[in-house]
């Protein structure tokens, strides 16, 4: 069976809509739109304020609110959304942010479903009536394109390769679903520790402070953390400062940390090692400040100042709160 | 209790490699191959629980080609010493799809007790083989693992996922399969007695023939319509005024661009 529908599976982030899910809504509104289908969300346990949320975006919420969804696991996701394709039938995509969360159940579903997935695309379109994405590969040395040949298809799609959408008219319709999750399925959760205190989500900030090995001394990464309260931004780090012991892992920036595709990125104090710059070929605007003339970051940014970061951040700081 | 472990490894080009396009069709990859960052890091994280629990048993599963058995190699120089290559070279342009049928399929008649992958593979960046395994296998599975803790006795795990701003920790019993992150463990560099070793090493065979997969077409699914370049950065415009002015002045630049 089948529904002439495309899903957005909505992930919520300390209490709100993460910004790639607005994004996707806006994707899957076009999309859908294009070939006569019709945008829907999904919204897995949540509550009221973000089913509103999802509503002034997407015509269609599917909303199921069982008490087992409430905290995230793989397992019990794929479950509950494979159920929801059974009674509602299969939809032609299904579209989630390329974050933890959506890497770890979005391949999983796929596979269960026996269909195709393709992951971290920073594009989607129509390939005839088939849809198609494109995607880095080779740590963004090149890019694919891939057409998906079976439906459900599904794709983890990365920050910013979308817009955010306009507000609808008319907020969109909410449907209560019901699905249940068995008891015993899963892992069990027993605790959770915070490791960036406060800080906003790296993945999802439009605009990242960095800092390298160049800041120094720990202490001088403070700056770093006020120029990102002042963009409303979040803080990253060089695998150095990592393996100083200086940071935790979460927030490097690279190869073997995480791939960013934020609106701005200020690399401060950063040499610009390849398997660094790997992590933000997708980031719109590079601002380097690296007091070496020749130092690699300069290839990978759009503007450049030779200088000390410890002088420059505080101008910065200073101007833009102004 | 004693515990059996799969560790899935694959051969990809180095970080530092150069890849650009031939074609839209093919790619031009420099010939510098190594282990999958992560998986090395999966590897590391087997010989770590042996070493606290040594009745474990470890083996290493590579599907591919003829360089899959370098990736097999690399395992028997860190110290993994039973290795399996599986296929041939019609699996190195398969899709992630087919890929995961083949590995779950021989992991199947093995029955091992923990899987660890890498998060991603360092040629198509995927992180998508190891939760469709699990899907296959219908065993629970958790990626981007930054800690594993036996539970001395119980024949439980303790999982540390690393997620936006925190790790999460999880309890499981066996099967499992986890996902190799960074931070999981710190691959050691193999002694010269380990490398001369496993350059003798013979992996043991599995063709795909025995693998009861003649159902299932590779590619049927995903189907690659072009390679492109990457988009370009146009050239750094540099900011030569002496501070404070330049700060000014990149502002300005920022402001005119809407991302400040
Ligand atoms: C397999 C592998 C994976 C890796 N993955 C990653 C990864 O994911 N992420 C990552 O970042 N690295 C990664 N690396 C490490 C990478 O190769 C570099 O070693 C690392 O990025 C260097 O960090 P850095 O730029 O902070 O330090 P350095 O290379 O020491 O650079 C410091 C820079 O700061 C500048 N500087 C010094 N003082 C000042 C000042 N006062 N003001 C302004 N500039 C100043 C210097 O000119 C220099 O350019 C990886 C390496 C390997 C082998
Ligand atoms: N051909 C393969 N042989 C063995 N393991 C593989 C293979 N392809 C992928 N894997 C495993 O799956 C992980 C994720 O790969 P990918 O989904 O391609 O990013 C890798 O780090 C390996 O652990």
């Amino acid at each position: 069976m089948n529904c002439k529908e495309i899903w957005v599976i909505a992930e919520i982030r300390q209490g709100s809509l993460t910004r790639t899910t607005s994004q996707l809504l806006g994707a899957a509104r076009k999309l859908a739109e294009q070939q006569g289908l019709h945008a829907a969300a999904v919204l897995l346990g949540g509550e009221q304020t973000q089913a509103d949320e999802l509503a002034r975006k997407v015509p269609l919420i599917l909303w199921v609110k069982e008490p087992r969804l409430e905290t995230y696991e793989a397992s019990r996701y794929a479950y509950a959304l494979r159920q929801l394709i059974e009674v509602r039938g299969s939809p032609v995509a299904i579209l989630t942010g390329a974050g933890a969360a959506g890497l770890e159940f979005l391949p999983r579903l796929s596979m269960s479903c026996d269909s195709a997935y393709a992951s971290s695309c920073v594009d989607l379109w129509w390939e005839g009536s088939e849809l198609a994405c494109r995607r880095p590969v080779y740590g963004g040395k090149v890019y694919e394109e891939l057409a998906l040949s079976t439906k459900p298809a599904f794709f983890t799609v990365r920050p910013g390769a979308f817009a955010v959408p306009e507000n609808l008219e008319t907020p969109g319709k909410i449907e209560a679903v019901s699905v249940t999750v068995p008891e015993d399925l899963g892992l069990d959760l027993i605790e959770r520790k915070r490791t960036t205190a406060g800080q906003k989500d790296l993945s999802e900030a439009a605009r990242v402070v960095a800092g390298g090995r160049g800041m120094g001394v720990p202490e001088n990464f403070k700056l770093l953390e006020e120029l990102a309260g002042v963009l409303d931004g979040a803080v990253g780090v060089s695998r150095a400062v990592v393996d100083a012991g200086w940071f935790p892992h979460d927030i490097q920036v690279g190869k073997s940390g995480k791939t960013i595709s934020p609106e701005l990125y200020i690399a401060c104090g950063i040499s610009g090692a390849i398997h660094h710059v790997l992590g933000i070929n997708t980031a719109k605007v590079v601002v380097a400040i690296n007091k070496d003339p020749d130092a690699a970051i300069f290839k990978s940014a759009d503007y450049g100042i030779i200088g000390d970061a410890l002088e420059i951040l505080p101008g910065l700081i200073e101007k833009l709160k102004v | 209790m004693s515990l059996k472990i799969a560790v899935l490894v694959k051969q990809v080009p180095d970080h530092e490699a150069i890849v650009q396009l031939k074609s839209d069709r093919e790619l031009d990859i420099e010939e510098r191959y190594v282990c999958s960052f992560f998986d090395e890091v999966a590897i590391e994280a087997a010989l770590n629980i042996k070493k606290d629990n040594p009745e474990t048993e470890i083996f290493a599963l590579s599907a591919g080609g003829r360089r899959a058995v370098d990736a097999l190699r690399r395992a028997v120089a860190m110290g993994i010493d039973n290795v399996e290559h599986i296929g041939d070279e019609t699996l190195e342009t398969v899709d992630n799809y087919y890929t995961a049928r083949v590995l779950a399929a021989r992991l199947k008649t093995q029955q091992p007790g923990l899987i660890i992958c890498g998060k991603q593979a360092g040629d198509d960046d995927a992180a998508a083989v190891g939760p469709m395994v699990a899907a296959l296998l219908n065993i629970p599975h958790a990626s981007a693992v930054v800690s594993l803790e036996m539970a001395a006795g119980t024949g439980r795990i303790k999982i540390g996922r690393e997620a936006e701003g925190e790790v999460q920790y999880f309890e499981s019993g066996f099967p499992l399969l986890v996902t190799a992150e960074k931070g999981l463990a710190e691959p050691h560099v193999p002694v010269v007695m380990r490398v001369m070793k496993a350059m003798k090493t013979q992996a043991a065979h599995i063709p795909i023939e025995e693998l009861g997969l003649a159902d299932i077409e590779p590619g049927g699914r995903v189907r690659r319509l072009r390679y492109a370049a990457p988009p370009e950065r146009p050239p750094v415009t540099m900011i030569e005024q002496p501070f404070p002015e330049n700060v000014v002045e990149l502002i300005n630049h920022l402001r005119q661009g809407g991302v400040v």
